[in-house]
């Protein structure tokens, strides 16, 4: 399971600048400090991004939209909770736009339709190597469809919490301030969430 | 603990989100009832399934991510520059762009006095063709030049104050005007006032095919003090990166710029030709240049070209 986002991120910060040194220099306008504060945070943020909407292409919109907020809006931070928690916020509600819009729209799903047979739009990112087995390949590719469809059947707040708290490893808490919500909310959502997908996988478990 | 409260904690229980000593409670629970450990396990398979399923973005995405994100914040955060934009814009760019800080507020009415300056100079006598001015209102600036008390023979009490006087008139006309083409080129130069540079590239820009404006954008670009205007002046050229001239400044820009936003807009610029002669100068580049991403940009360049990155 992926590790705490934060405890992984304060690894990677330099030790020449703490982070609070390194927040007040992108205030007064150094983009060297944003660029090293940036990366402290962005494989973590475009981890995000790529799981929670399956698209390069959007990913990319979100990690660019995210860190241009953050760039013209770091003079309102004022360490009245983590830098962490903060970019969160930011991230989350755009993810959580994107989500809703195409709830609406309905659109982009990972697997498309082509003349050639299904393409899996995924398969420009790492992967696993493959499974010898042929019988196998088959479950886990249905495997995969099943999980995709139980992952669109939740609501987008569902996903974002499952998201946060299952591949980002962020405690419920944390998660709960990200969403400007409660941790008892945070936690009711990921009940609903996981009750929903074992429901949709069912005998595939 | 009973089943149904088991059911609901089972997946805080696997998130690790239960205080412990509930999370002993219901261990115990799972040691005595099959129904629910299978439901435990049922979340653990659940769990693993979604493992599998996760994405590791490719060092590639991330790369190209952090570049337009740099690119973006180098380039397009220049047009706040301008001063219709809002206060709180100041000071992020008087941060970043040094220089600008003593023309922050007085800037419009800087802006006017120069082109009143440079107004009065193009229709002095010997001027080149007359300007067909539009003078709305004869705004009189006035700066205190000294205060002394008045001559002998005055009134006791009284002052005597030298005022300079400069006369504000507005200018207007269509860019394509060679008149207020002039005048703007002659405003591009303003050394003292940074605004009114980057204003005049800034609108010139659109008129790059013509000859004095293409070489007035290299100056700037070679020239300005300011990187806000160099880059606007280079945005200015995109459309002429084959030229050989143009190529030229480019090159040396990409030298010598101390700024590392006009280097990556330079960088962009010339690597959007294919160009074989490059391939040394961009090796060079690739060994000493500081900033990430202009060295990826080079080191792409070169690999497009089936050149090495690295001399021998």
């Amino acid at each position: 399971m992926a590790q705490d986002a934060a405890g992984a991120v304060g690894a990677r910060l330099s030790p020449k600048l703490d982070e609070a040194n390194l927040i007040r220099a992108v205030q007064r306008g150094d983009q060297d400090a944003f660029e090293q504060l940036v990366r402290a945070y962005d494989q973590s943020v475009l981890r995000l991004a790529v799981n929670l909407l399956r698209s390069q292409e959007d990913a990319r919109d979100v990690f660019q939209e995210a860190f241009l907020r953050v760039f013209r809006s770091i003079d309102s931070f004022r360490f009245d909770c983590s830098f962490h928690t903060w970019l969160y916020r930011i991230v989350t509600n755009i993810c959580l736009d994107y989500l809703r819009k195409r709830k609406v729209r309905k659109e982009e799903p990972a697997v498309v339709d082509t003349p050639e047979g299904p393409l899996d739009r995924m398969n420009d990112f790492e992967e696993e190597a493959a499974h010898a087995d042929p019988e196998r390949n088959l479950w886990n590719v249905q495997l995969g469809q099943r999980i995709e469809g139980a992952l669109d059947g939740l609501t987008p707040r569902e996903r974002m919490v499952f998201e946060l708290r299952h591949y980002q490893g962020l405690r419920l808490r944390n998660i709960g301030e990200m969403l400007g919500t409660s941790e008892e909310a945070a936690k009711n959502c990921l009940f609903r969430a996981t009750q929903k997908m074992r429901v949709v996988l069912g005998d595939f478990q | 603990m009973n089943c149904e409260s088991v059911t609901k904690l089972i997946p805080f229980y696997f998130y690790g989100e239960l205080p412990p000593e509930e999370e002993d409670g219901l261990e115990q629970h799972l040691d005595a009832c099959a129904a629910c450990a299978r439901q435990a396990e049922s979340q653990r398979a659940l769990s693993a399934a979604l493992d599998r399923r996760e994405i590791q973005p490719s060092a590639a995405l991330l790369a190209e991510c952090r570049h337009d994100l740099m690119r973006a914040v180098y380039r397009h955060e220049a047009p706040a520059l301008r001063p219709a934009q809002p206060a709180a814009h100041w000071g992020r760019l008087g941060a970043w762009l040094p220089s600008l800080g003593a023309w922050r507020m007085p800037l419009g009415a800087s802006a006017l006095l120069a082109l009143g300056f440079v107004t009065a100079r193009l229709t002095a006598p010997g001027a080149a063709g007359p300007l067909n001015l539009a003078t709305i209102t004869p705004d009189v600036i006035s700066s205190v030049r000294s205060v002394q008390p008045a001559h002998d023979g005055s009134q006791p009490g009284e002052v005597q104050i030298v005022l300079d006087e400069t006369r504000r008139r507005v200018v207007s006309g269509q860019l394509n005007d060679s008149n207020i083409q002039r005048l703007m080129l002659a405003a591009a130069h303003d050394e003292n006032n940074p605004g009114v540079r980057w204003q005049s590239v800034d609108l010139l820009k659109s008129h790059s095919d013509s000859s004095p404006v293409r070489e007035l954008l290299l100056n700037r670009i070679a020239e300005d003090p300011n990187p806000g205007v160099r880059l606007k002046a280079l945005d200015g050229l995109k459309t002429f990166t084959g030229d050989p001239e143009v190529r030229k400044v480019l090159a040396q820009v990409l030298v010598h710029d101390d700024n590392a936003g006009v280097r990556i807009a330079a960088v962009d610029a010339l690597t959007a030709h294919a160009d074989d002669d490059m391939v040394g100068f961009l090796q060079g580049v690739v060994q000493k240049e500081d900033n990430t991403y202009v060295r990826r940009r080079c080191v792409k360049a070169l690999q497009d070209m089936n050149a090495s990155v690295g001399t021998f």
